[in-house]
């Protein structure tokens, strides 16, 4: 199976906007079975999200392993969320997590997509 | 109410989104705007659905994002998903054989397009979206209920001048549904576009409200005049004043809206009345006291007071004022155009004032990322400039585009124009000429010097543009924006109140002051001293004596009275200056709204024509600093210690003694006198002391 992530802004400037990731590409890194997405400030990041100034240079990375999605947040300064019903919850290292749920990365909120 | 078209909804969103300073338009700031149209669709289909609309704005607004810390794009772009919702929109517009999407397609799309903010919130909230977005699509637009039986009298004082027509009859039962009758009590002049009425709304049972003040114009105006008013004013009212209670009427059907001023004081007697008319009235000293001590120390506190050192370039101030740098000729993107000369905004000035200088009429300009700030479609002008809003620095380089294709590209207010050809049909020095020739000048339009009896001093015309290149050591405060005696409203109880909000900004602090000085002038000096060349050119000794104090006599009454006024102005001006004693700062804003002003219409021939030796006066002024030993004699101290009288009307004006004024060394310019504001006022003369005080 071709390895693929489609993600989607959920809030700021580019809500709506939809990204589409395939390791075919070259886009991520693949290493020990697993498939590494970044996300960062930083133009050579895979996901770069240049217009939120409260995202890192290197703030969090997306990651396919034992068949679902974790999400990794790099140390970043303003920290990577989870939305729950009341107050957001701080990614500490590395959660699995969910397609359809929503998290934030700095200020900007996104969603991974079932790919279709 | 029926449906509002969503470009009046897409106006509001705009503002609220730069307001939260957040400079992107997404579907929350469209369904915030929404939600705003009181008895709107969205607003009305929640309520009827049990969801209080207070609760679910407080819900979306807690998850929209933080503004951002910097603004890392250019202009204010609609989201990726704004685009989606809008083409949903649009889709059910047109199966709808709708001409514009209006609120309730709008909504539509916001339901039924899941994923945006306001439609995440609902769904938590448990809001059905599914029935609402079916609840909504049934909701015809609205058949124009009949305009409810509202009788319009007129009082005998309206009924002498110029009638209502049917459309701002409706405008005006539209604006008082709850009452059986209103009475116009009279209309307020000075207004370009405004419908400015003074009414008595009756109840019933037949009792009377107290007078308010209401004002009809373009929809997109008046939206624009209350976010204004939300912005800057609301929060910085003294007690008693006007105040804009409700929110704007916008019927269907009519291009026009209307807003009420409420009085809020606990006195109804009187209709009220704007300054202009209540000059003679007061007297000099009720004049001043009124400007001085009511209108300046109640508002003062929390407007001009409010000022902080600011340095600007005075073009972003007040290039906005002069006429468009240009007039164009549309020209359709298919047509061949050669030698295209090119103007792109953010504009460099150097390189503007250089390719402004060699365009001639006929030539074809490209121009680029200018924004819509107005569209007139009766004079079929789009004026177009640096940016959206009224802040003086947005409307800077405005141009006029004539004939504008509107079927073909979206000319509406606030919208970025990427690209579009024009051919030149004026400059700007040709409509300022053109003012001046319709004053009939005793001297050659493009002087250098206008002669002033042995003084001479810069024709604005031509140095202008050096006054626009200077740099002011200012500040800024939250200013009126267009402080003409017609927006200051005496009513009950001898309070001022201000009307009139399109222009409130925060802006030059000194603007305010030069506005109202050069309505002082032009509206009530200069009709009581009369039309000619030499009656202004007399004004014009006064104004420069009192600046030099010195003192002059024999001023008739009704002139006395407005100098007085312009005293008591002058003494607000130096308390508003940033470096004390030093009047540069208010030659400029002076200068350049005297410059402005020759091209009011609504002005006495006699208050152009002293408007324009008056920003030639200030320009003097300003020139002295740097090179009076150049361009003046040395001993020019005589020419105001002999009184000046003005003839009676029809009689020759009495010659000017023949010598220059007198001019201070450079250094020193002492506040102004304090006129003598009790008992000379009916004398027939009044008396500038030497030395004030």
């Amino acid at each position: 199976m071709s390895l693929r992530l489609d993600v989607t802004i959920m809030s700021g400037v580019d809500d709506g906007l939809r990204l589409t990731y395939s390791a075919e590409n070259g886009d991520g890194a693949q290493e020990d079975g697993c498939w590494k997405v970044s996300i960062g400030r930083r133009e050579d990041s895979d996901m770069c999200l240049r217009n939120d100034t409260f995202v890192s240079r290197q703030h969090a990375y997306l990651i396919w392993e034992d068949g679902r999605w974790w999400l990794q947040d790099c140390d970043s300064t303003n920290g990577s969320f989870l939305e729950t019903d009341d107050v957001d919850a701080k990614v500490k290292g590395t959660i699995p997590i969910d397609f359809g749920a929503l998290f934030r990365i700095g200020h900007t909120w996104m969603r991974i997509d079932v790919t279709g | 109410m029926s449906a509002i078209l969503l470009r009046d909804i897409q106006i509001y969103a705009r503002q609220s989104a730069i307001q939260l300073r957040h400079y992107y338009v997404g579907v929350e700031h469209l369904f915030l705007a929404l939600l705003q149209i009181q008895g709107g669709i969205a607003a009305t289909t929640f309520e009827a659905q049990g969801i209080k609309t207070q609760q679910l704005v407080e819900a979306v607004r807690k998850r929209m994002g933080k503004p951002a810390a910097q603004r890392l794009w250019v202009g204010v772009p609609d989201t990726p998903r704004t685009e989606i919702v809008l083409d949903i929109a649009r889709d059910v517009a047109l199966d709808g054989d709708l001409k514009e999407v209006t609120e309730r397609e709008l909504l539509y799309a916001i339901l039924t397009e899941r994923d945006n903010l306001p439609a995440r919130v609902m769904s938590k909230m448990g809001v059905d979206l599914d029935k609402l977005a079916q609840i909504v699509l049934n909701h015809e637009t609205m058949n124009e209920a009949l305009p409810p039986d509202i009788a319009i009298i007129q009082s005998a004082e309206f009924n002498s001048g110029q009638p209502l027509h049917r459309e701002q009859q409706f405008m005006l039962r539209r604006m008082f549904p709850d009452h059986s009758a209103i009475r116009v009590e009279r209309r307020l002049t000075g207004f370009s576009s405004a419908l400015v009425l003074v009414v008595t709304p009756i109840r019933p049972e037949g009792g009377e409200d107290a007078p308010i003040v209401v004002k009809i114009d373009h929809t997109d105006s008046i939206l624009d005049e209350y976010n204004r008013y939300q912005t800057y004013v609301k929060a910085a009212l003294p007690l008693q004043t006007a105040r804009l209670e409700d929110p704007p009427t916008t019927p269907d059907g009519t291009p026009l809206a209307g807003i009420k001023y409420t009085l809020v004081s606990q006195g109804v007697d009187g209709i009220p009345q704007d300054l202009r008319n209540r000059v003679s009235e007061l007297g000099a000293a009720g004049l001043s006291r009124l400007i001085r001590e009511q209108l300046y120390s109640e508002f003062n506190r929390t407007w001009w007071q409010q000022k902080r050192a600011f340095t600007f370039p005075v073009w972003k101030e007040y290039d906005w004022l002069l006429p468009p740098m240009l007039t164009l000729d549309y020209i359709p993107p298919d047509q061949p155009t050669p030698n295209v000369h090119l103007i792109r905004n953010p504009v460099n000035r150097a390189k503007l004032k250089l390719k402004l200088r060699e365009l001639r009429p006929g030539d074809y300009v490209a121009l680029e990322n200018f924004v819509v700030q107005r569209v007139n479609m009766e004079a079929d002008v789009v004026r177009l400039a640096a940016g959206t809003g009224s802040e003086a620095e947005k409307r800077a380089y405005k141009l006029d585009l004539r004939g504008v294709d509107h079927s073909g590209m979206n000319f509406s207010r606030g919208y970025a124009i990427e690209r579009v050809i024009g051919q030149v049909v004026k400059t700007r020095d040709d409509l300022l000429t053109e003012s001046l020739e319709q004053l009939e000048p005793d001297f050659s339009p493009r002087a250098r010097w206008i002669p002033l009896d042995m003084l001479q001093i810069p024709n604005p015309l031509v140095h202008y543009g050096e006054l626009l290149d200077r740099t002011v050591n200012g500040s800024f405060s939250r200013i009126h924006g267009d402080l003409h005696l017609g927006n200051i409203v005496i009513g009950p109880k001898e309070q001022p109140w201000l009307i009139d909000f399109s222009a409130t900004r925060d802006g030059h602090t000194l603007f305010d002051w030069a506005t109202l000085e050069v309505s002082l002038l032009g509206d009530v000096i200069m009709p009581q001293v009369g039309n000619t060349w030499q009656n202004a050119r007399q004004v014009l000794v006064y104004l420069a004596a009192m600046t030099a104090q010195m003192p002059v006599t024999g001023m008739k009454t009704d002139v006395f009275i407005g100098m007085s006024a312009i005293s008591s102005l002058r003494e607000i001006v130096n308390e508003c200056l940033t470096d004390p004693g030093d009047l540069m700062e208010y030659q400029i804003a002076l200068g350049m709204c005297a410059l402005r002003a020759i091209t009011f219409p609504g002005m006495s021939l006699g208050g152009r024509r002293l408007m324009f030796l008056l920003s030639g006066l200030m320009l003097m002024e300003l020139n002295q600093r740097a090179s009076i030993q150049e361009t003046l004699p040395a001993d020019m101290t005589e020419v105001f210690q002999i009184p000046v009288s003005i003839p009676a009307e029809g009689a020759e004006a009495e010659p000017l003694p023949a010598s220059p004024p007198p001019v201070d060394d450079g250094v020193i310019y002492l506040p102004p006198p304090r006129l003598p504001l009790s008992g000379d006022a009916d004398s027939g003369t009044g008396e500038i002391p030497p030395g004030g005080r």
